[in-house]
């Protein structure tokens, strides 16, 4: 940078080093580059392979481009009766919603009774949701799934949303942005006679739109991409979400590679664009929180 | 005067209440449903005790006692000093996590810390174009993952054997061939262990861009203006400023990578001869495949002591109290 601000003479004397730098700035660009074939290499395969036909994916050596380009494979997952594609979007995006949707509301009325109220057995209380939020959900795992099926909710899209409705994490970041509220406003809100609903629906809430979105759009990329507990809960085909419903296909599917990976094509998809489209708030989420 | 005075006595206690009724309004739902909370935890922790499988029937009290009998610390006797196959296979899957950890770690380590300090150099447009695909394998879903990493390791017709036969190599069976392998680790877990890397490396490059952004840029002239190279401004400047974030990047690495489970169920389900079966396998399986329950509880108590003790370990050894 600074190089182009020197005389031309002090460029032509400096010569040997511009050589040295410019080695150096390729080799720069070099690992970037490869850092980022080796990123994007696999999406391109999985792409590419969706568009190929069955026979063509089992060639050896393997083809890059499609030899004969063809929308056979996305046809046939649409038209697929046994895999009713809307029905699990739905399912996973109902998941996925309503954990966004109850998660953000107790995270941000817990939060702010945190950060603005004084009661007794306030602080055990905030150690517990601090301590909760070292335990790895393997711990919890089998007394929930027994308690679920005690209850009979084992296959239900509730059983699966009822263990995170509260979430120790949004609570504590959120208490942190409720206590840079000023005092004023609240008070101020009281005086003209605001019920305290009220004054967290239409003063607390407002002001918390950019930490509600950033743990808004990560929750929904959590639970959408969930496996494991799902897995547990949802046995049964058609209340499957999304993850799940791409293992069951690629056990059903062998030997039909093109297909299955335009399956995954259709399945993880629809999350990489709304990433692109929030990308702003996700990194910065990600970062702010350590979330994962 | 004096009514108004009174009113804002009245006003003053009244609002006390109505905080209060706030406050016990959301407090009592919450304990409710935190009991909930504190209800399963007791019982994971009764669990361990016990030999439990919800096949049987048991005691009056969620079924423990009676044909599920109370064995004290026997689930655990038996994992160090047991013959049993589930003995057996608890220890080879509490090495295959160590190992799949032990291994994840530097690794991505070694590709996320200087690919950012690269992303450093280069213009802020390219940078968060880099910075957005890096990312987007972190939040593919890791069945997704699983399976393109499958296709790609096909023995057949897969790009990786292509690649190796192209270059004159034999062609290796990644996933399934139990007697391959490289460095004392089995092909099959290193296949996977690529895998994983790849996706979660991106998550690390965005928290280490961020934080060499967080460094002021005149302590690096400064030190360039004093005649350090660029390697030792990243050395002795770079690297001691950044070790919160190191300290933070380690700990959230070694804590998913002991939990690992999504990719490794779906590319190998443990397999070959058990050569990839890791810690929350053995216990999903044992726990839902086997109804072996209070054994699967008393592994998820041991895989949580060892986070428990790695992150405390790595919060003591990297613990920085000063800032810039």
């Amino acid at each position: 940078m600074a190089a182009n601000s020197l005389p031309v003479t002090a460029a032509r004397t400096r010569k040997p080093v511009h050589w040295g730098k410019l080695f150096s700035r390729f080799l720069l660009y070099f690992a970037l580059t490869l850092g980022l074939s080796f990123t994007l290499l696999p999406f391109l395969m999985m792409i590419l392979s969706s568009f190929k036909t069955n026979v063509e994916v089992l060639r050896v050596p393997p083809t890059f481009w499609p030899e004969t380009f063809t929308l056979e494979n996305y046809v046939k997952i649409f038209n697929d009766p046994k895999l009713p594609l809307l029905r699990f979007y739905g399912n996973s995006a109902f998941v996925a919603v309503f954990n966004v949707v109850s998660t953000l509301f107790t995270s941000s009325l817990i939060g702010y009774m945190f950060a603005k109220f004084e009661f007794p057995g306030k602080k055990i209380l905030f150690g517990w949701f601090l301590t909760m939020m070292m335990i790895p959900g393997q711990i919890t795992m089998i007394p929930s799934y027994l308690i679920l099926a005690k209850l009979h909710l084992i296959n239900s899209l509730w059983g699966l949303v009822i263990f995170s409705a509260v979430d120790a994490f949004g609570i504590f970041m959120l208490r942190q942005f409720c206590e840079t509220l000023p005092n004023e406003l609240l008070d101020a809100a009281r005086i003209d006679g605001a019920s305290e609903w009220q004054i967290y629906l239409r003063i607390v809430l407002p002001q918390l739109g950019a930490p509600l979105a950033t743990l808004g759009i990560l929750g929904f990329m959590q639970t959408w991409n969930a496996y494991l507990w799902p897995m547990i809960v949802l046995q049964k085909i058609e209340v499957r979400t999304l993850p799940i419903i791409l293992t069951w296909f690629n056990s059903t599917h062998t030997g039909q590679g093109a297909l299955v990976m335009a399956a995954t094509v259709m399945i993880i998809m629809p999350i990489l664009f709304v990433f692109l489209f929030f990308q702003r708030w996700i990194v910065q989420g990600f970062t702010m929180t350590g979330f994962k | 005067m004096d009514p108004a005075g009174k009113a804002q006595r009245k006003s003053k206690g009244g609002l006390a209440i109505v905080k209060r009724r706030f406050v016990a309004g959301v407090t009592v739902p919450l304990l409710l449903y935190e009991s909930l909370g504190i209800f399963v935890l007791g019982w994971a922790f009764v669990l361990i005790f016990f030999d439990y499988s919800s096949g049987r029937l048991g005691g009056p009290i969620l079924g423990l006692g009676g044909s599920n009998p109370f064995i004290g610390l026997g689930n655990f006797v038996e994992m160090i000093t047991g013959t049993s196959v589930e003995a057996n296979l608890f220890r080879v899957s509490l090495r295959n996590t160590l190992i799949f950890a032990v291994a994840i770690l530097p690794l991505n380590l070694a590709i996320t810390l200087p690919l950012a300090w690269l992303l450093e150099s280069i213009g802020i447009r390219f940078k968060s174009l880099y910075r957005t695909i890096y990312f987007l394998p972190v939040l593919t879903s890791s069945v997704g993952v699983a399976l393109i990493w499958m296709s790609m390791y096909d023995p057949q017709a897969g790009w990786i054997n292509a690649i190796i036969r192209f270059f004159g190599g034999t062609p290796v069976s990644w996933l399934s061939d139990p007697r391959a392998g490289f460095a004392g680790v089995s092909v099959a877990m290193w296949a996977v262990i690529l895998a994983y890397l790849w996706q979660d490396y991106g998550y690390n490059m965005v928290i280490f861009i961020a934080a060499f952004q967080g460094i002021p840029q005149e302590l690096k002239d400064a030190a360039l203006i004093d005649g350090a190279s660029p390697w030792h401004v990243f050395l002795k400047i770079t690297i001691p400023l950044i070790r919160p974030t190191m300290l933070f990047v380690c700990v959230m690495t070694m804590l998913s990578s002991f939990q690992v489970f999504d990719i490794i169920q779906v590319m190998t389900n443990g397999d070959p001869g058990n050569q990839t079966q890791v810690l929350m396998l053995d216990i999903y399986k044992n726990a839902f495949r086997y109804q072996n329950l209070g054994w699967a509880a008393a592994e998820s108590f041991v895989l949580f002591l060892i986070v428990m003790g790695v992150t405390i370990f790595q919060m003591r050894v990297l613990r920085t109290d000063w800032e810039y």
